[in-house]
């Protein structure tokens, strides 16, 4: 206000040419005095900021400088993608990396590009030396040459000190136990991207983003510890391994599930692959056939026909069906393996395996009744668990009558040997279907997911079945003393050329250990066994399968702590009398 | 006159607060190349632990164990009639009283004792008991 007032004093003593000036450059009526001081004061604010950011600046730098020391010294390795170890249930190793140099040249600071591929070729000499040349006289930037090599080799090209020519170090998926667990692990590229089984899981699990972002490049990630135990895998697969040279087999194959849990300790599928040499895999023959084959599996889904009736109520173990001649359903024949001509109570249907008895039996339930109970089961959906491969289970499109009739003794329905097997560990657990699982799970767990199929004294009664058919039954040389074994067989003629053949056989045997108190389940499954000298020309699964099953059952019980007990007495007085006195 | 000491005082100030912070900085780099140091070194470390532990999976493989036991060792698969439980062992008798005070039980003793042998000792084992580990490795070719 001040300065508005004043210059009316003032103005008089100023000439006109500079009045005039002034009047140009800043107007009428203002103070020149106030406005400068103004406009210092304002250049010292800006001067101000200006060195507050490049202060500031000055600091951030000093704080940061630190990341880059670091990332200097990473460089060098920088394209190696790290996985977590994994680990089986007792921190074994199963898959790990390992670092290892890998060869790469840049093409446009090679000098002498016929010289550098003579000695390159001259220290490794499973390298192409055509192929080299053309790849080092790309113009492009950088081309590997070879991933992969030994200390040795990298001293010997580093002396040669070759421009151009560097090492990476990468890291490299190794499988210490080998073809042992092959099938469970699957196995990664040349880029450690898991592209089969739990590796590629994993990489299913966020570690694939993590990749592409370029974060796991450390090793710092957690291991994954799985449900499989090494040592068990290792004996289950030295049996099968012997059984199919003994039998002369195409493939065997055996799953030991933790009927409580639904963990799958170890699972096996021979001919198999060597996880180190992936190229192994793609021979159609060394196929999982526990989780992509789907089968037939013969008489063992007589047990989900049997457990069926008597969970309905609409048999009962005195219950009998007429086994007396062959049964006729339109132009087709149904007839026994061992034909004993009389009525059959279920206990004897189970324990002669008689596919007539079990035919009646699912007629007597119903069509629809015994599809449900098999959906119910998990028998007609595909099974989805932890590995990638999965194969849809073959149903019969229209369910006829002599659709149940056959599939009364497991044959017209095909489905996973693991599907099956999850069906029934149920029978044996209390009734309860829990999905299986490549991962460690705890019980409480298990029992959150499962789901009640059947009551636990149908499963009572089964497991009385499973026993007898082992202490006077098809499954007689299954009865390894010490562990009680309870067992169902099954021999089914495999479909060559969309017909029954009558040479081709697929045996399978379901064990669960200990009968009374079940904890773990077995299968052995063996494809077109062949007959020898020592199962007196027999291929059925009682010559083949079982013995193999009681051969793993007797190494493997000792590892799974299996307690043996030597003086428990037969099924009829142990499981039926306890069933008996809860009545 | 104050003011001109003051202007001093505050560029003394300021020149040892150069040197104070060029020392901080100096030092900070230092620990900071020694941290990447070890960074590293504690990488490399990581990565030979882990080639260690992929080697020694690689030797503890049981297939590899199995081989090996069944040519170096006579060790059978236990059967179930061998195992027992701890509640079945006999309690453990005082100190001292059935060796020296009970002749027979010793002379018991002293003749079941050389039948006590396991089975990774071979029959070589028994004529030359001054060389025990020897056998083991030497008993086994001949069989």
């Amino acid at each position: 206000m001040t300065a508005n007032a004043n210059p009316a004093s003032s103005e008089p003593a100023e000439p006109w040419r500079r009045r005039l000036i002034r009047t140009l450059l800043y107007g009428r009526n203002i103070d020149r005095l106030a406005k400068a001081r103004a406009r210092v004061g304002l250049a010292i604010v800006a001067f101000a900021v200006v060195y507050g950011v490049i202060a500031a600046r000055l600091v951030m730098f000093a704080l940061a400088s630190n990341s880059h020391v670091n990332h200097r010294v990473v460089s060098g390795d920088a394209v190696a993608t790290a996985r977590p170890d994994i680990l089986d249930r007792n921190s074994e190793i199963l898959a790990t990396d390992v670092r290892v140099p890998s060869l790469y040249g840049e093409p446009r600071r090679l000098i002498d590009i016929d010289g550098a591929t003579e000695l390159l070729t001259a220290d490794l000499p499973d390298l192409d030396a055509t192929e080299l040349r053309e790849r080092l006289s790309s113009r492009r930037g950088f081309v590997w040459l070879k991933r992969d090599i030994t200390p040795e080799q990298q001293r010997e090209i580093y002396r040669q000190g070759l421009p151009g020519i560097g090492f990476l170090n990468e890291n490299k998926r190794t499988y210490p136990n080998g073809a042992e667990v092959s099938h469970l692990l699957g196995h990664v590229n040349i880029d450690n991207q898991g592209i089969a089984g739990i590796e590629k899981w994993l990489d299913g699990q966020g570690l694939a983003a993590l990749h592409m972002a370029g974060l796991a490049t450390d090793r710092l990630q957690a291991p994954i510890q799985l449900a499989v135990d090494l040592r068990v895998q290792h004996a289950l697969r030295d049996e099968l391994v012997a059984a199919r040279a003994k039998f002369s087999a195409i493939a065997a194959a055996g799953i030991v599930l933790d009927v409580r849990t639904g963990e799958i300790v170890a699972m096996v599928s021979e001919p198999d692959y060597d996880p180190n040499n992936p190229h192994e895999a793609l021979d159609p023959t060394r196929i999982n056939r526990l989780t992509t084959g789907v089968y037939e599996m013969g008489s063992t889904f007589k047990a989900f026909t049997v457990a069926m009736a008597l969970d309905s109520g609409k048999a009962t173990l005195k219950s009998a069906f007429d086994a007396h001649s062959p049964l006729h359903y339109g132009k087709f024949e149904i007839h026994d393996f061992e034909p004993q001509q009389r009525a059959l109570t279920v206990p004897e249907i189970f324990t002669y395996s008689s596919n007539i008895g079990a035919a009646r039996i699912a007629m007597s339930v119903g069509v629809d009744a015994h599809k449900a109970f098999l959906k119910k089961m998990g028998q007609l959906d595909r099974l989805r668990t932890e590995l990638p491969e999965s194969a849809e289970p073959i149903v019969p499109k229209r369910w006829s009558e002599l659709n149940t009739v056959t599939i009364a003794f497991g044959h017209g329905l095909s489905v996973a040997p693991l599907q099956a097997v999850m069906g029934v560990a149920a029978l044996m657990n209390g009734g309860i279907l829990i999905p299986p699982t490549f991962l460690k799970r705890t019980e409480a767990e298990a029992q959150a997911l499962g789901k009640r199929v059947i009551k636990p004294e149908t499963s009572e009664l089964m497991r009385y079945l499973m026993r007898l058919n082992v202490e006077k039954g098809t499954a007689a040389k299954a009865d390894v003393p010490g562990y009680y074994i309870g067992g169902k067989t099954g021999t089914a003629d495999k479909v060559v050329f969309g017909r029954y053949s009558k040479t081709k056989v697929l045996t399978d045997f379901m064990a669960v250990m200990p009968a009374d108190q079940p904890r773990y389940l077995l299968l052995i499954m063996l494809d077109e066994p062949h007959a020898t000298a020592e199962t007196h020309g027999f291929k059925t699964s009682g010559w083949n399968a079982v013995p193999t099953g009681a051969a793993v059952v007797g190494r493997v019980a000792p590892l799974l702590g299996i307690e043996p007990r030597l003086d428990l007495p037969t099924a009829d007085n142990l499981i039926l009398a306890s069933l008996k006195e809860n009545r | 006159m104050i003011l001109r000491l003051l202007n001093f005082a505050v560029i003394g100030a300021l020149v040892l607060a150069a040197a104070y912070v060029y020392r901080i900085k100096f030092n900070s780099t230092v620990q900071a190349e020694h941290l990447a140091k070890l960074t590293s070194e504690v990488r490399h470390e990581r990565d030979s632990i882990a080639a260690l532990r992929a080697e020694w999976g690689e030797l503890d493989n049981p297939a590899r164990i199995q081989g090996l036991a069944n040519r170096f060792l006579h060790l059978k698969p236990i059967a179930p009639t061998q195992f027992d439980t701890l509640d079945h062992l006999p309690d453990r008798p005082a100190d001292g009283a059935s060796a020296s005070t009970d002749p027979i039980a010793g002379i018991i003793e002293n003749l079941e004792e050389p039948e006590m042998a396991t089975g990774s000792i071979p029959a070589a084992a028994d004529t030359a008991p001054d060389s025990a580990a020897a056998p083991a490795a030497a008993g086994a070719p001949s069989q």
